[in-house]
């Protein structure tokens, strides 16, 4: 019976199907299972699941999306019987696009693959000074700051919010950039901790980050 | 003579019928309409209001049918532009077809190692010489994004190089306001003035709307600029189905043309009748990688679809071909260059850009510029069909030659084989022995010699020594304000 239920949350969130997988983990806790377990069990290897048939090829963006609203919902239920030892989740990221840049495609794809990875995300938006990165940051106790831009002309504030974070000495917040015109040597020149070639590239970037 | 036959047969394309044309106008009105575009600038947000349209919370603009309809007959329906030497070279309007580069690509493809490095300005002359020497590339972008030039001072340099490096009419982008003043400035100076600049254009100014359904106020500033300044300006979306736009084609071209519709209101209302290219680029997504695809068929489909909307607008419209999603001169590339280019043209699409782009808009390719030069002359050869009269049909010259003889001695050859038949410049048409004599060269090989060749031959016209000075004062005078 439980190891059912826990088969049936994995299937709504592999199948991204929010209300079901909803309603499954409702069920599981009215049957007395531990928040713990259930994401443990079912919710982080069905999303470790997407993320390799992703990567194979087999499934596309649009599914990856389904699947961690499924898992956001589940979360949403899990959150208030987590014990105090899970209050934290596995990292917080503060994310946002480059000052002057208002492209955020990518950006809202890194942060819903966050969020499906079980990060908290907060997702400041669009042309994001560098203080509001960093601000923010203190504010959330962020462990990471990540900056996207799509322009060449935008991606030089990436180097200011290094700047700032340095300024600020905040050895404890790591900096991820990307976006299309970011590569490794402009990430170097900046002296940010890490960039992502794409939204699976910047959530395993975010992971080895934070397992330092 | 026969009087009713039509003497011209030419190849015809025709994606939408009269009722769906309309379909897509009204969809675009709806959403101008219904939902409204964001409009991140006050003055463009004033003039809206102050005509009619209704502005709620953040400067979301509901745009009323009357204020579209208005703008689509106030702007120009046909647009001269001239080169450098005041002479006019292009005529955008009708089905009219030219052909250019782009700019912003950050990378490149030497010529020489063969390896993708990052662009230079040395890139952006060599692309501007080669366009120069290209007798189908009609007009002429930076092409490159230079990297040993400061931002904020590198679309300033492109545009001298360019304008140095060619007669040839320059579409340019900018990075704000205050660069594309420079920028206007070394125009007018090569002009001979403000008035004999909008008199004369010969540049065209490339800025862009944000989807969905927002104008950034950089690229409004811009675009207002233009308007009041007479400047050809291109004002068109790049969207992306199925993550900027809906994910079917129908809806993203909906919310595109709502955008390149809105564009115009705004650049009509700052100054009515200023000249403007408008349209969209909407393609898709694709799903797997995240990346903008250059190369879908799904863009081509869009592409004829706007191209036979606008032309019902009866406005001048740019159009995207001869670029590639791949990331090497490969088959993939000329696959896609071949297509595009093919269907670009039979949209009739006025000022097609990208020609010579490789890997999804981020990669320079010097040589294929030179391939899509090529593929141009063959697409403007099909397109120009043939011509059914008596002199063509020739049954005299068939009588003449009558069974088991032959034509090639024909005078009727001789007058016709050079407008009848097409020539390839660099197309192989040798048979294998003579290929195999001629040391076996493949087409990717024969573009870089090409390339080369052209780079080091061909001498583009200069600029007189008064306008020279004039330029290198004021990029002095820039430079050292920035560098402060």
């Amino acid at each position: 019976m439980m190891a059912d239920i826990i088969k049936q949350i994995y299937d709504a969130v592999v199948e991204g199907k929010v209300e079901e997988a909803s309603s499954a983990v409702q069920d599981a806790l009215n049957s007395g299972l531990e928040a713990e377990e259930i994401l443990n069990k079912s919710l982080i290897s069905a999303m470790d699941l997407v993320g390799q048939r992703f990567g194979e090829g087999e499934i596309f963006i649009p599914q990856v999306l389904w699947s961690a609203k499924a898992m956001q919902a589940a979360m949403d239920l899990l959150k208030p019987h987590f014990t105090s030892s899970r209050s934290k989740d596995v990292g917080k990221v503060v994310i946002g696009t480059a000052r002057g840049d208002i492209h955020d495609i990518g950006k809202n794809l890194v942060a819903i693959m966050l969020e499906g990875a079980g990060f908290q995300v907060i997702d400041l938006g669009v042309d994001v000074e560098p203080e509001g990165f960093v601000e923010k940051a203190i504010e959330e106790k962020a462990d990471v700051i990540a900056v996207s831009a799509l322009l060449t002309t935008t991606m030089q504030s990436m180097g200011d919010v290094v700047s700032l974070v340095k300024e600020r000495n905040l050895p404890s917040v790591k900096v991820i950039i990307g976006g299309a015109p970011v590569d490794g040597a402009f990430c170097e020149e900046i002296g940010a901790d890490a960039y992502g070639i794409d939204a699976m590239d910047g959530v395993r970037k975010v992971k080895e980050l934070l397992s330092r | 003579m026969e009087t009713s036959l039509n003497h011209l047969c030419v190849p015809r394309f025709e994606l939408l019928d009269e009722s769906q044309i309309l379909r897509l106008h009204h969809a675009a009105l709806r959403i101008l309409g219904e939902v409204g575009v964001k409009v991140n600038h006050q003055r463009a947000v004033d003039l809206l209001a102050g005509h009619g349209a209704k502005v709620d919370a953040d400067n979301i603009v509901k745009i009323p049918q009357f204020l579209v309809e208005e703008a689509i007959r106030s702007a120009p329906s046909d647009l001269i532009i001239y080169n450098r030497k005041k002479e006019p070279v292009m005529e955008l309007g009708g089905k009219r077809i030219y052909f250019g580069t782009g700019t912003d690509l950050p990378k490149t493809i030497d010529l020489v190692t063969r390896k993708v490095r990052d662009t230079t300005s040395d890139d952006v002359i060599l692309s501007t010489i080669i366009s120069d020497a290209m007798p189908d590339i009609d007009f002429i972008g930076s092409f490159g994004l230079p990297k040993d030039i400061r931002p904020g001072l590198h679309y300033i340099k492109c545009f001298e190089l360019e304008v140095r490096n060619s007669a040839k009419p320059i579409f340019f982008t900018a990075g704000s306001e205050k660069d594309l003043n420079v920028i206007l400035d070394m125009a007018s100076t090569v002009a001979g003035g403000d008035e004999e600049l909008s008199r004369f254009p010969f540049l065209i100014h490339y800025s862009e709307p944000t989807s969905p359904l927002t104008h950034s106020k950089e690229a409004l500033a811009k675009l207002l600029l233009c308007s009041e300044r007479k400047i050809p300006v291109n004002y068109t979306p790049a969207l992306l189905a199925g993550s900027t736009g809906p994910v079917t084609l129908a809806g993203s071209l909906g919310v595109a043309v709502a955008e390149a519709l809105s564009g115009l209101v705004i650049h009509q209302l700052a100054n009515r009748g200023s000249p403007i290219i408008t349209g969209v680029a909407a393609t898709a997504m694709d799903m797997l990688h995240a990346t903008v695809s250059y190369s879908a068929p799904e863009f081509r489909l869009t592409h004829s679809a706007y191209a036979e909307l606008f032309h019902y607008y009866n406005l001048p419209i740019w159009g995207t071909a001869g670029c590639s999603d791949a990331q090497f001169p490969d088959l993939q590339a000329g696959a896609e260059y071949g297509f595009s280019l093919l269907s670009a043209a039979l949209d009739g699409a006025n000022l097609i850009h990208d020609c010579g782009y490789l890997g999804q808009g981020f990669i320079a390719s010097p040589e294929m510029i030179v391939f899509a030069n090529e593929v141009i002359g063959m697409v403007k050869r099909y397109l120009s069909g043939f011509s059914i009269d008596d002199a063509h049909l020739a049954l005299d010259v068939v009588r003449s030659v009558g069974p088991g003889g032959h034509f090639l001695g024909e005078k009727h050859t001789l007058d016709f084989f050079k407008q009848e038949h097409w020539r390839p410049s660099l197309f192989n048409r040798e048979n294998l022995p003579n290929w195999i004599k001629k040391g076996s060269k493949t087409l990717d090989q024969k573009l870089v010699e090409k390339a080369l060749e052209i780079s080091k031959t061909h001498k583009p016209e200069p600029l007189s020594s008064t306008v020279s000075e004039e330029l290198d004062r004021i990029w002095d005078k820039i430079s050292s304000q920035m560098e402060k």
